[in-house]
């Protein structure tokens, strides 16, 4: 095969079995890889109604065609499952080298089933594959974790495994690769951490083939040309990374602040922003496989009580550890970012359950007690040691690896926990940012910004400038990124190129990498073919329209300052609109006519 | 008014911020910041006489583009923060 590499490893971990399998050649050009065929995967074989911690959920790793090929940016890889958090699909995507590793190896992606009776890990070394005992690795962290099976396989082999946050089921934790890399959200990690399953080890020295050399370069020439011109991908996330959108989404008045709470201005943001970050604690940055981007952040903290060396934190962590929790300390801020790699958690939904046990400790509904020290906004010790305790679900982290929806419940009060489907939200204020809004609540696996990215048309102005206050034509717009984006993660590139390319660029490079004649037309239908399956999955799991929604913040209190000051989210109107332009009934339930059209049986 | 600069702003004004008095619109404080600052910053504001795709200018956190783009009128007491496009990012 061309792209693909045509071959599935399947592992039975009840069973201790290894099977390869050849990849079913329809459902490729159906739903190319990554994200799209993992989830095909998952529709196929596991019951949506599934406990997604229970032996009977499958864990999917899957690479897309254009992973580890000289398309830029194609480090990318897809981990696949029922998600803990939310219980819808769900997946998460991560960078580095682990994903190309696979590829070299010869395997398109991995599916495991059941449940090991007793820690392992699966060493892959070409051809080879074995399943080996993860005994005297339980309970190290991700870094220590990598070194050991470095040792103990192949210095050039590439690792991805859980911390102690996947062993102990953290609803959030997340897969990590090549030491910092994350498969960040919907608790990808936990899954994992249920089937005994520690590490995937793989080391690959075969290569990629390509149907039509010539085609291929010169559309891949194409896309590196015009990540060169956009002034984002060649020098913006470079230089600062992607904390750089600190300033300016408080600027506009939506960088949301304390749970919340305080609307979308945080006085201190200059001090947890991308210019600080560099001008404090950048060591350099970091690229992944194939990358010219670079907006991988080394950092260091060289003294003080949060002393320590890592990556980032990005945007998303930065937010959530800092201004969601009012920390103004970017070293703290920084440490907990460290911490969350370390021990394998989001670092997303970690600050944003911090920001609401914090509201909860200020109106007294949970106490110094409990916690066990003081946990005001604003406490950088407080963040610090809370992370840590999450990860390890020691004391009071045990509540808190349970994330903000859950663990709100448990005190009688699930509206302050700002998530969607029960998944935090990121760091964006629908309130001020209108499309946001619209994409949080039509997310398939909650709260979200990667799967419909609308800040880029309402913020950035790119590729149009829409206006951020207003609903007119945010449906039209999201369903597009929705859509194209679904064909990104499972062609498997960098989203960050989607900046500067689109579509056309990706079925360009497909049909000299794969030798197919789509139109862009049909590449977008594979996106949107896509979506339509998870919502399907999602229906036959439970979830339905009334899970559309957003938190009663954000429909009921107006933001109180900046440009947005006054206004709630239209959700209503925008989500009617939203299910007719998927062509979705009123019970957002896609049609008969709309699946046929899509070859959905 | 107060003038923010973000990102590489920064290091071509050598300042986080100053104060502007006098500019009745935009395009005219726009025009004093490239006297202030010289070419390095005109050239990010300006495609020959109109607003250049490189720069985002919030009036009061508005996108003068959703505004009355270089014609939006200023008084001083707003605030204007100018990014370059650059700073975009996910």
């Amino acid at each position: 095969m061309f792209g693909w590499t045509g071959k599935i490893i399947r592992v039975n971990l009840t069973e201790g079995s290894i099977k390869v399998e050849n990849l079913k050649i329809k459902d490729a050009y159906e739903y190319l890889g990554g994200r799209g065929l993992g989830v095909k995967i998952l529709f196929d074989e596991v019951d949506p109604k599934v406990d997604p911690l229970s032996p009977e959920n499958k864990l999917i790793f899957m690479t897309g065609p254009l992973t580890g090929t000289l398309a830029p940016c194609s480090g990318r890889y897809e981990v696949v499952a029922k998600a803990p958090l939310t219980g819808t699909v769900g997946g998460a995507n991560s960078g580095g080298h682990f994903g190309p590793e696979l590829k070299f190896a010869g395997y398109d992606g991995i599916i495991f089933e059941g449940k090991a009776e007793k820690p392992v890990y699966l060493w892959i070394n070409d051809d080879k594959i074995e399943l080996r005992s993860a005994k005297h690795l339980w309970g190290k962290n991700v870094f220590d974790t990598t070194d050991e099976l470095l040792k103990e396989t192949s210095e050039d082999a590439r690792v991805a495994c859980i911390g102690p946050g996947g062993e102990k089921m953290v609803l959030f934790a997340t897969v990590m690769n090549d030491k910092h890399r994350a498969a960040g959200r919907s608790g990808m990690g936990a899954v994992m951490g249920s089937k005994n399953l520690k590490a995937v080890v793989v080391r690959g020295t075969g290569s990629i083939k390509v149907k039509d050399p010539n085609t291929f370069m010169n559309a891949v020439k194409e896309a590196y040309k015009k990540l060169k011109e956009q002034p984002v991908t060649s020098a913006g996330l470079t230089t600062y990374g992607t904390a750089i959108l600190i300033n300016i989404l408080n600027q506009v008045g939506s960088l949301p602040t304390r749970n919340w709470r305080d609307g979308g201005y945080f006085e201190y943001a200059e001090e947890i922003s991308g210019e600080a970050l560099r001008e404090k604690y950048l060591v350099k940055n970091k690229a992944c496989f194939g990358c010219p981007i670079a907006c991988g952040r080394v950092t260091r903290i060289p003294e003080g009580k949060f002393k320590g060396f890592g990556e980032g934190p990005e945007y998303e962590a930065a937010w959530a550890l800092g201004a969601d929790c009012g920390v103004r300390d970017l070293a703290a801020v920084t440490k907990a970012n460290f911490i969350c790699n370390e021990l394998g958690i989001d670092p997303i939904t970690m600050g944003a359950t911090i920001a609401c046990v914090m509201e909860m400790y200020e109106k007294g509904i949970i106490s110094k007690e409990e916690i066990g020290f003081e946990a005001p906004f604003g406490s950088a010790d407080a963040l610090v040691e809370l992370t840590r305790m999450a990860g390890l679900r020691e004391g009071f982290g045990d509540k808190l690896a349970l994330g903000s929806y859950r663990l709100a419940e448990l005190y009688g009060y699930p509206e302050l926990s700002m998530s969607v489907k029960k998944q935090e939200m990121p760091a964006y204020d629908g309130r001020g940012v209108q499309g946001m809004g619209l994409e949080y609540a039509t997310s398939n696996r909650g709260g979200c910004h990667v799967r419909g990215y609308m800040t880029s048309v309402e913020v950035l102005g790119i590729p149009v400038k829409l206006d951020p206050l207003v609903t007119t034509d945010k449906a039209k717009w999201l369903k597009a990124f929705q859509d194209a984006t679904a064909v990104v993660d499972s062609s498997n590139i960098c989203l960050f190129t989607t900046f500067a390319i689109g579509v056309p660029d990706i079925n360009a490079m497909m049909k000299g990498l794969v030798g197919w004649d789509y139109t862009d037309e049909d590449v977008l239908k594979i996106g949107e073919r896509i979506w339509n399956l998870e919502r399907l999955f999602n229906l036959n799991a439970g979830i339905t329209k009334d899970d559309d929604t957003l938190p009663p913040r954000l429909l009921t209190e107006p933001l109180k300052v900046g440009p947005a000051k006054g206004k709630v989210v239209e959700l209503d109107t925008m989500l009617k609109e939203y299910y007719e332009v998927r062509g979705w009934d009123e019970e957002g339930i896609p049609t008969e006519e709309k699946l046929k059209e899509l070859g959905i049986e | 008014m107060k003038v923010k600069f973000f990102a590489h702003y920064r290091e071509y004004t050598g300042t986080k911020e100053i104060d502007v008095k006098n500019c009745k619109t935009v395009g005219e404080l726009l025009k004093k910041l490239s006297e202030i600052y010289g070419e390095k910053l005109s050239k990010e504001f300006f495609d020959g006489e109109g607003l250049s795709s490189r720069v985002i200018v919030l009036v009061n956190g508005r996108n003068i583009v959703h505004l009355s783009n270089l014609n939006t009128p200023l008084k001083d007491e707003d605030e204007i923060s100018l990014f370059p496009v650059v700073a975009g990012g996910l």
